[in-house]
């Protein structure tokens, strides 16, 4: 086992790799250019005090200056790549990359990429444990119900509803949601994160965070209760209609018994590794709903810094979500190596 | 192949037969003959697509769904064809976000048999009867403000009025007394003092005597109104103007003159005719001195084209002014669009008596009374119908005409009778928009789902078929791929694209190649476990051992097995792309503006009080996305329900 997992470890830096090459190839597609933007500023502060010639010859200088602090004096797009992660020294023979900690310079927020990260990152975790939290708690029962008494008026129902949800996409369920819930009923706040101007502590200010999350949670959860419902229900059929169920019924065992101790444990193996895959394919998911609703998140921030052209923060962000997304498949295979040993053996 | 053919037309033939002859006696004959046959027959063998064919056909939802993809797809690629009018950047400033009505053009009944004036400017029209009393009609609500034009305010009703004449988003009423009514928005000062003095600085207000003594009726030469704006001309050449500075940006040249002989609003500025009658007045030299006896002549310095004629009246459309020479010809200054209807040649000694003019097209009467349209026909505004000659009065509003009898009732209208899904913030037809914008929506969808189910198959095909080192060397590039998280990297892409300089329909193509590229995992691996299981099949093993190559067995032999996999994916991924598409779009990273797609259509319903008042700029283009997406999910569950024989059994 333990060789398994580090096999598929060191299989997922390597892709890790390929795709930070990958998207570092096409950032170089942008027609910016740091070094010349930098070099242009500091010579506009300079054009009182000196003449044209004088200027051109210091853009030049300057020009070169930055090139070689930025580590863009080369056309070699394999060096570049090289110095952006900090394995190739630069002009001076430092070395200045990511494996230094040097994660980029935000343009709009005029801060390193580092300090523009931290807040967004934590809102958009608080709001996804939330949503995973109900996502789970109502698909999970539902799906068992829906498979144990399959064909039933409510399986059905369910179905519909859940054939929306996974049809739809997420902005058009959310702007439905936003009409029947703020304009309609007027229950929730449109948008926002805490009520403007309050400064609550405690539990004053958990309330008033929760009233505001509402809405997004709610549409978050509806939007995953189409797949994981569909999903938990398939797989709760198949474990029902396994030969130990017909024994275990055939023992006289109750049929809640039945059901949640030997039928879902059976069913649990493919919905686990589905649950992980989901809590991190959320992290992406919640884009649209953060963007919608103006919460300060992962998402809003990366929509907001691709408009801006602020090309550093987008970098970091796509690292981000390529990492976790691999964790997540990692995660996965890891499980399914638990629990299925032919899985191991196979690879 | 000859007898097949003939075996249709024979069939063909025999429905026609039956059609006309009824059907009793084959029938008849039908009957005994399978009876003598079901002694013989052992049991109906239907090959396996048939078999799919009749379990679909047994879900009456999936049927019903299928019929409304198939509609949507008739709908959006047939239904362009018949928009000649249709242009992507179509914008109309004077039709912003009009919600969904069909009433323009329909005059009050109580109205019809009494009508006095009609007059328009936008999206509502104002008639008075001859009774004094007011009527509107058309998309009263004025925008996000709770205005509606409809609700006439008591004293007007009260008042016998003699006069009126409607703006934007107010109406102007003179009474028989003098008083002057206004109503509607008056934010910018188009009738009365503003509550809210926000605006104060880019108001003319109206002048305070007209507000408190009213004016004299009998002298009033003519009562105009443009965007938020009023003038009124009297016989003693005074004028009164008043309403929003910015609307037009020559409105003080106007203020206190006293040289006009008559005056009208284009959409940017005020026109007058000075009192010598041989010029254009905008107080801007040379803006509109360059006539034309035709809509598409060429011109002549007005001047010279004058040649001691003087002007009699003007009209004014948004852009171009008729002009009635003393000598009853007309002619035309201001620009014109390249599709307009030209204006009528007229017999000898047939002349124009009266003119009206819309927000691009004019409507004249000649005395001989002919009815013409000519200029812009965007809503077939400009093409008047026959039945419309004889008539008394004739009277154009925005983008409608009403010729009306000698018993003052309407003889004959044309021109935009609505929009039956409103308008969007730029004035545009929302339903047009929504079937151009369908189209292209499927298209993307259907081109990205073609992509990834080319790379998808022939990725899954080789490394299922041959398996070993290719398998797994293809294995590992579709984790990368699938690896990559979808929506961050699309955006991405298409923001990286953006900075580029691409053509549109590049940009739209690219689209397409990276919903399909970013796609083509989920089929790959799911065309290599069916392949994987399909290989060890006995047929494959004959196939090889009569030496048929090895590509060729892939592709002809063990594909064909696993194509109902492909056929639900690939409905399945139909849908997902278009979602994808739609989701870019609407976060403003897709198709942009002004190409319509159901996803950017979207795009400005993005906070609560968008969503609450404009409701019709997002419902319709949600239902047919939705219902469309919708549709195809479930015949897609559908199909995979009747393919899997694992199901079939179950029930």
């Amino acid at each position: 086992m333990g060789k398994y997992i580090v096999k598929r470890i060191g299989y997922m830096a390597a892709v890790f790799v390929i795709l930070s090459v990958l998207m570092f190839l096409i950032y170089q597609l942008v027609p910016a250019n740091r070094a010349y933007t930098d070099a242009r500023t500091e010579v506009q502060g300079l054009k009182n005090s000196l003449s044209a010639e004088e200027l051109e010859t210091k853009f030049d200088e300057l020009y070169l200056k930055y090139q070689r602090r930025y580590g863009t004096d080369t056309d070699n797009k394999m060096v570049r790549y090289l110095r952006w992660v900090g394995v190739y020294p630069l002009y001076d023979g430092s070395y200045n990359g990511l494996l230094q900690g040097n994660f980029g310079y935000s343009y709009e927020a005029r801060k390193e990429v580092v300090e523009v990260i931290p807040a967004p990152l934590t809102n958009t975790i608080k709001i996804n444990i939330w949503a995973t939290i109900l996502a789970l708690g109502i698909t999970i029962p539902l799906g068992i119900i829906c498979a144990v008494k399959k064909g039933s008026k409510m399986d059905q129902g369910v179905q519909i509803v859940t054939i929306l949800g996974y049809s739809l996409p997420t902005f058009l369920i959310a702007i439905v949601f936003i009409w029947v819930f703020c304009s309609l009923l007027g229950i929730f706040p449109p948008s926002g994160m805490k009520t403007p101007g309050s400064n609550y502590v405690g539990w004053q200010k958990f309330w008033d965070e929760l009233y505001y999350l509402a809405l997004p949670l709610i549409v978050m959860t509806f939007c995953s209760l189409g797949g994981m419902t569909r999903y938990v229900r398939a797989s709760m059929i198949e474990a029902l209609s396994l030969d130990c169920i017909k024994t275990a019924r055939a023992k006289g065992l109750r049929e809640k018994v039945v059901i949640y101790s030997h039928a879902w444990r059976n069913a649990l193996i493919p919905i686990v590794t589905l649950v992980v895959g989901w809590f991190l394919g959320i992290f992406s998911g919640s884009l649209v709903i953060e963007q919608m609703f103006a919460l300060n998140g992962m998402g809003n921030l990366m929509i907001t810094s691709l408009m801006t052209s602020d090309f550093d923060v987008v970098m970091l962000l796509q690292l981000f979500y390529v990492a976790l997304s691999l964790l997540g498949n990692l995660i996965i295979d890891i499980v399914y190596g638990l629990v299925d040993p032919r899985v191991r053996v196979n690879k | 192949m000859n007898n097949n053919k003939k075996n249709v037309l024979q069939t063909l033939w025999g429905w026609l037969r039956r059609m006309v002859m009824g059907a009793s006696k084959e029938y008849a004959d039908e009957v005994e003959s399978k009876q003598e046959n079901s002694i013989n027959d052992v049991e109906e063998i239907i090959s396996p697509t048939k078999q799919y064919v009749r379990n679909f056909l047994e879900h009456k939802i999936a049927v019903f769904a299928l019929c409304v993809v198939i509609a949507m797809f008739i709908t959006v690629f047939v239904g362009p064809l018949f928009m000649k009018n249709y242009s992507d950047s179509y914008t109309e400033v004077t039709q912003k976000s009009i919600a969904p009505t069909m009433s323009m053009m329909s005059v009050p009944k109580e109205l019809d048999g009494n009508i006095k004036m009609i007059d328009s400017y936008g999206s509502f029209s104002v008639g008075l009867s001859n009774d004094g009393e007011v009527y509107v009609w058309g998309a009263t609500a004025i925008g996000t403000t709770g205005i509606d034009m409809k609700d006439i305010p008591q004293e007007v009703k009260d008042a016998n009025i003699v006069m009126v004449a409607a703006g934007i988003d107010h109406i102007i009423a003179i009474g028989d007394d003098g008083k002057i009514y206004g109503w509607g928005n008056n934010r910018f000062g188009q009738y009365d003092v503003p509550l809210n003095d926000a605006n104060s600085p880019n108001i003319i207000l109206m002048p305070e005597e007209l507000r408190n003594n009213g004016i004299d009726v009998a002298n009033i030469k003519r009562l105009e109104c443009g965007y938020q704006c009023t003038a009124i001309l009297m016989n003693d050449r005074t004028l009164h103007i008043w309403g929003n500075k910015h609307a037009y940006a020559n409105i003080d040249k106007f203020v206190g003159n006293t040289n006009l002989n008559d005056i009208a609003f284009t959409l940017n500025y005020v026109v007058g005719v000075p009192m010598q009658g041989n010029a254009i007045y905008t107080g801007t030299r040379g803006l509109y001195n360059q006539a034309r006896p035709a809509l598409t002549a060429s011109t002549t310095e007005l001047n010279d084209y004058l040649d001691g004629r003087f002007i009699q009246r003007i009209d004014a459309t948004s852009n171009n002014i008729c002009l009635t020479l003393s000598d009853n010809s007309i002619c035309f200054v201001g620009d014109f669009g390249s599709s307009v209807v030209e204006v009528p040649v007229l017999k000898e000694g047939e002349y124009f008596v009266d003119i009206a003019s819309g927000t691009y097209h004019y409507t004249g009467i000649t005395n001989e009374g002919n009815v013409y349209s000519w200029g812009g026909n965007h809503f077939d505004q400009a093409e008047a119908p026959s039945k419309a000659s004889g008539a008394k009065k004739i009277y154009a509003a925005a983008f409608q005409n009403y010729a009306v009898d000698e018993n003052d009732s309407v003889q004959a209208k044309w021109g935009l009778k609505g929009y039956i899904f409103g308008t969007d913030v730029y004035g545009a037809d929302i339903f047009q928009r929504i079937i151009n914008g369908g189209q292209r929506t499927m298209t993307i969808g259907a081109v990205a789902v073609i992509i990834s189910s080319i790379i998808g198959i022939i990725v899954g095909c080789v490394a299922g078929y041959f398996g070993g080192f290719v398998d797994i060397i293809l294995m590992r590039v579709t984790e990368i791929f699938a690896a990559i998280p979808f929506l961050p990297f699309a955006l991405t892409l298409s923001a990286v694209m953006s900075q580029m300089t691409l053509s549109e329909d590049m940009r739209i193509f690219i689209i397409m190649v990276i919903l399909g590229l970013l796609s083509w995992t989920g089929l790959a691996r799911l065309v290599r476990g069916q392949v994987l299981v399909a290989r060890e099949n006995e047929y494959v093993l004959a196939a090889q051992a009569m030496g048929v190559k090895e590509s060729k067995i892939a592709f002809k032999h063990i594909l064909p097995n696993v194509i109902s996999v492909i056929i639900v994916t690939l409905t399945l991924d139909f849908a997902g792309c278009m979602l994808t598409e739609s989701s870019l779009s609407y976060l403003g990273f897709g198709v942009a503006y002004p190409r319509p797609t159901w996803g950017n259509m979207l795009n400005g319903a993005n906070n609560a009080t968008i969503i609450k008042n404009y409701w019709w700029q997002w419902l319709f283009t949600s239902i047919f996305l939705a219902a469309t997406t919708i549709c195809i999910n479930i015949v897609g569950d559908t199909l995979r329900d009747v393919m899997d024989p694992k199901s079939n059994i179950e029930k």
